[in-house]
């Protein structure tokens, strides 16, 4: 029976230290929530918190319906997989699988039943009478999968769980994941620092830095609508290209921004902009195109070119199916920092091109996102911007 | 490393050093090995000596160097056991395990229960208390002797076994506590907490979780407390006035404390077979004493 | 990791009353004796309050001298040479040699039965006028010793006695010998390092945490051996073995003057203690910490 959950202005203090600052959030039943950030971001936090392995030093966390804010880990309906599997090494699987169910004092036909259809759900069945010494890695996640599908949760905590598995296993086990998640309809709760986790499984990623949540919502929509800087730039690889400017003029559905490169010319409503302000243009690799002498090509994404970019060739990776081009760019004014390569994400190969060819590059003005000084994001119209709410915080 | 220049003395060169170090690499073992042998001769021939003395009638024994008796017998061991006082070897043997086995249980329960606190609690203090469980091991103990004597005269206790195990319950030898801690320490808690949330309470975590994975330095903790007992000597000496109450440390001193001719090869009968049990024990549990002295030490 | 401070402090209940019942007060009521003229068949009520007496009249025993020398001869000889020849058995067993574990075993055998009076008693036949030592020096054709009556000769028994009990410092010692990657031998032989050098340059600094754990270990348990003395030789002769112990032991138990040995006692706890502080202090100086040590939790 799969329960929502609910965060109300919850806060972790360690000491002097503030590991989640007033977070609130609210998870559907038959959900799969993905908290993603950076290594310190606060997010195994979060999971503990849920779990009652910590306890918040303020806000309430509530399941289903009922305030869990002070109730043992044990009573709370929940099952945690954790990074290292945790398994009890001097039992077997399916003893490990039994024990918690041992504890509450379940009978033994009961207890073996439940332990045996988990088993059959993951595969297990073969693997029950061994010690997990014996088994691989995967294997051994199975085992703690199967450990926490057997007290049939209401919801489902993973932290990190593909972390200790090799490139190849993890594709493998993350659609087993997401398979799982259909077939059960649990409320799963999962922890990572792979966005590409968090993009393929999650049906809401909730996005964290320093304690704070950034940006709630569908991946895709997260992708196209990020609300700030920050998880702009942590969606999607290669990373979002940042160019720094102001704004030179504003339109009624015309924004041109002063980059150090030149003008851009950018099809967008700049209600909300001041003439002179700083702002960040961010371009995704995808969303660039390439343009040499002579020769026009498309970008992955297609589209009108809305201004254009000078540079030199800096590096071309090429992967066979697409090519990342490096691009340094020409400052036209002097600047003391000197901006990164932009990187641009093109189909196929990037023909005859020596390191410090000249190259022009075009940004589709529908496909660019605008931040302001404060990395905020700047939205367009009313309609957008009621869709793209960044989240009640206290 | 010297670079040789290319030229024709190079050959000569070259060869000289290999052949050399072939030497060295040959003679390298054969020099360790002979040392090694040698000196594990020098050091066991103490041993094998006194067990050969205890096969040997009494006026063999001072009479050659050699391992072999002449004329073996086990007369000392038969008289030995018997000894010159009116209890024999059994029941001296009997009042060593009614010592050594409480004190190995109640350090064992004690140390695991105290270690558990340490390692996994957040204790007020618990700094403060670590560093005194690290001091109680470098602490000489001679220091208490006389106060804890006292102490349990007034306790009515002397003459009895309890001065010498009822201490073990209270976790004062720090040694055993801190190899358990860090023991413990070695594992991350997730193991516990996947048990928590299975809905254990601390004790039963012990119980099932944790004991079970530790085992080893349980074992460790068991092996050397039974050894330090075995051999106690000042304890009893303290405590113990009643003979019947000896055990085998103290019999042992008094079988060459008889003023008239000590029957040697008795005694050396009786001191091979004191130390026995602790052989037997070592040789079976090897690995958990070099595991657990490096754990003490290398990791500490 | 547990959130119940109670619990914690259930589990750790039996070492707080164990400290207090077992070393907090009888270290405090071994300073109190020490004041005081307490024999051990009086009445509590019959002891009095001497102020330092027990400890100026100490100072004057002629004994006391003879024992506090003797005690700091044998802990100045037996910890160097132990440690020093412990390091140098590890040293030459630390190569990929078959049969190691026999060896270790060998010689470390003795360290875990030294202590025993099974030994001491073996020792005082190995030594005596016509033991095993006296007959093989016969046999190369030496004049005996008078191992035991001798007083030049019968510290010398005992200290033997700990020498032969290496084993133990050398198994760690052989630890930490084996804890040194292979990685770094190899560097210093690539930058040319002969034998000598590697041990002296990369060897022996990663030790330094090592020999310091021991040096404690043995000094301390030097300054407090007991079985020997008592058992092998009695003291004698002339007092030439009379360490500490022994004579605390023999001032509380044998003269009953619970007073005067407390005093004792207390003086060799104090003179522990410096040693203990001067060493843990200069660590600074000459131990090296590889990574980060790991402070008590």
């Amino acid at each position: 029976m799969a329960s929502s959950v609910e965060l109300k202005a919850v806060e972790k203090r360690f000491g002097t230290f503030e590991a989640v600052k007033a977070v609130s959030l609210a998870i559907e039943p038959g959900e799969f929530a993905v908290f993603v950030g950076p290594s310190g971001c606060g997010k195994s936090t979060l999971l503990r918190l849920i779990a009652g392995l910590e306890a918040p030093s303020k806000g309430s966390i509530h399941i289903g319906e009922r305030d869990v804010t002070h109730v043992h880990p044990s009573q709370r309906g929940i099952a945690m997989v954790f990074q290292s599997y945790a398994l009890y090494p001097h039992m077997s699987v399916a003893q490990n699988m039994a024990f918690g169910l041992e504890i509450r004092g379940m009978k033994r036909e009961e207890i073996r039943a439940k332990v045996a259809r988990a088993a059959d759900i993951l595969q297990l069945t073969e693997l029950l009478d061994r010690k997990p010494r014996a088994l691989s890695g995967g294997q051994r996640q199975r085992a703690a999968i199967g450990r926490a599908i057997v007290r049939e949760p209401e919801v489902f905590l993973l932290d990190e769980p593909l972390s200790n598995l090799d490139a190849a296993l993890r594709g493998q086990v993350r659609v087993e994941l997401a398979r799982l998640h259909a077939r059960l309809g649990a409320t799963m709760i999962y922890v990572t620092h792979d966005q590409v986790e968090a993009m393929t499984l999650a049906g809401k990623i909730v996005v964290m830095n320093g304690g704070r949540v950034e940006q709630v919502g569908a991946p895709l929509e997260l992708y196209h609508r990020p609300a700030n800087v920050f998880v702009a730039g942590f969606l999607g690889s290669p990373r979002m290209n940042f160019l720094e400017g102001s704004v030179k003029s504003v339109h009624a559905r015309q924004v041109v921004v002063a980059l150090a490169s030149g003008p851009v010319l950018l099809s967008r409503d700049g209600a909300g902009l001041v003439v002179g302000e700083r702002v960040t243009l961010g371009v995704r690799p995808e969303d660039f195109r390439v343009l040499s002498d002579g020769s026009l090509q498309r970008s992955v994404s297609g589209g009108a070119i809305g201004g254009a970019i000078e540079g030199r060739l800096v590096l071309a990776e090429r992967l066979g199916a697409e090519t990342l081009v490096h691009v340094g760019l020409d400052t036209t004014v002097l600047d003391t920092r000197s901006e990164a390569p932009v990187i641009v994400k093109i189909a196929g190969d990037l023909p005859a091109g020596a390191p410090g060819a000249r190259l022009r590059l075009a940004i589709d003005p529908e496909k660019c996102h605008l931040f302001d000084s404060r990395g905020a994001a700047h939205r367009e119209t009313a309609a957008t911007e009621a869709t793209a709410k960044l989240p009640v915080s206290a | 490393m010297r670079v040789v220049a290319p030229s024709a003395p190079v050959v000569l060169r070259e060869r000289a050093p290999a052949s050399l170090a072939r030497l060295r690499t040959h003679l390298g073992p054969a020099l360790r090995y002979s040392v090694l042998i040698a000196l594990g001769f020098l050091m066991l021939y103490p041993l094998l000596w006194m067990i050969a003395g205890a096969l040997k009638p009494n006026h063999e024994i001072f009479s050659g160097i050699g391992l072999i008796p002449q004329a073996p017998t086990v007369e000392g061991v038969a008289k030995g056991w018997k000894t010159s006082t009116e209890y024999t070897f059994s029941t001296y043997f009997s009042n060593t395990f009614r010592i050594v086995v409480p004190k190995v249980i109640l350090t064992v329960i004690s140390s695991v229960l105290v270690a558990f606190g340490f390692a996994r609690f957040h204790l007020p203090g618990r700094r403060l208390l670590f560093g005194l469980l690290i001091a109680t091991v470098l602490l000489p103990k001679s220091v208490l002797l006389i106060p804890q004597y006292l102490m349990f005269r007034e306790l009515g206790w002397l003459d009895t076994f309890l001065p010498l195990y009822v201490p073990s319950a209270f976790a004062t030898e720090g040694f055993f506590v801190f190899l358990v801690v860090q023991f413990m320490r070695s594992f991350p808690p997730e193991m516990e907490e996947a048990a928590v949330i299975d809905g254990c309470n601390s004790l039963q975590v012990l119980w099932h979780i944790v004991v079970p994975v530790i085992m080893p330095a349980i074992i460790s903790v068991a092996l050397f407390q039974f050894m330090w007992s075995m051999n106690d000597f000042l304890g009893p000496l303290l405590y113990l006035s009643s003979v019947g109450n000896y055990p085998i440390s103290l019999a042992l001193k008094i079988s060459i404390d008889v003023t008239e001719a000590t029957a040697w090869n008795e005694v050396l009968a009786m001191s091979t077979l004191a130390l026995l049990p602790s052989v037997l024990v070592f040789f079976f549990a090897q690995r958990y004493f070099i595991e657990g002295v490096t754990l003490g030490s290398v990791k500490g | 990791m547990y959130t119940n401070r109670a619990a914690g402090l259930a589990y750790v209940s039996p070492f707080l009353i164990g400290l207090a019942l077992f070393l907090l007060f009888p270290f405090l009521a071994s300073l109190g004796l020490s004041f005081t003229d307490y024999r051990l068949q009086d009445r509590w009520s019959d002891a009095h309050f001497v102020g330092a007496s027990n400890y100026v009249e100490m100072l004057a025993d002629v004994t006391f001298r003879k024992s506090l020398w003797t005690t700091l001869v044998y802990v100045l000889l037996t910890v160097p040479l132990k440690l020093a020849f412990a390091l140098f058995i590890a040293f030459v067993l630390n190569f990929k040699l078959r049969g190691i574990n026999f060896f270790r075993t060998a010689y470390y055998l003795p360290s875990i039965l030294g202590g025993s009076v099974a030994i001491a008693v073996v020792w005082r036949y190995v030594y005596a006028g016509d033991g095993l030592i006296n007959q093989a020096l016969t046999l190369a054709g030496f004049a005996t010793v008078n191992w035991l009556g001798d007083p030049s000769t019968a510290l010398l028994t005992i200290i033997l006695l700990r020498l032969w009990q290496f084993g133990s410092a050398m198994v760690v010692f052989l630890a930490g010998l084996q804890g040194i990657p292979q990685d770094l031998y190899e560097a210093a032989k690539l930058d040319g390092a002969g034998p000598w050098r590697t041990f002296s340059r990369v060897t022996l600094p990663l030790l330094t945490p090592v020999v310091f754990f021991n040096f404690i270990m043995q000094s301390v348990q030097a300054f407090q051996e007991f079985n020997g003395p008592y058992v092998v030789t009695g003291g004698g002769p002339i007092k030439s073995t009379y360490l500490l112990p022994l004579m605390i032991y023999e001032e509380a138990f044998k003269y009953f003057e619970v007073g005067y040995a407390s005093a004792i006692s207390w003086f060799l706890f104090v003179l522990i203690g410096v040693i203990t502080a001067i060493a843990f202090r200069s660590q600074r100086y000459w131990v090296f910490y590889a990574q980060d040590r790991e402070r008590a939790p």
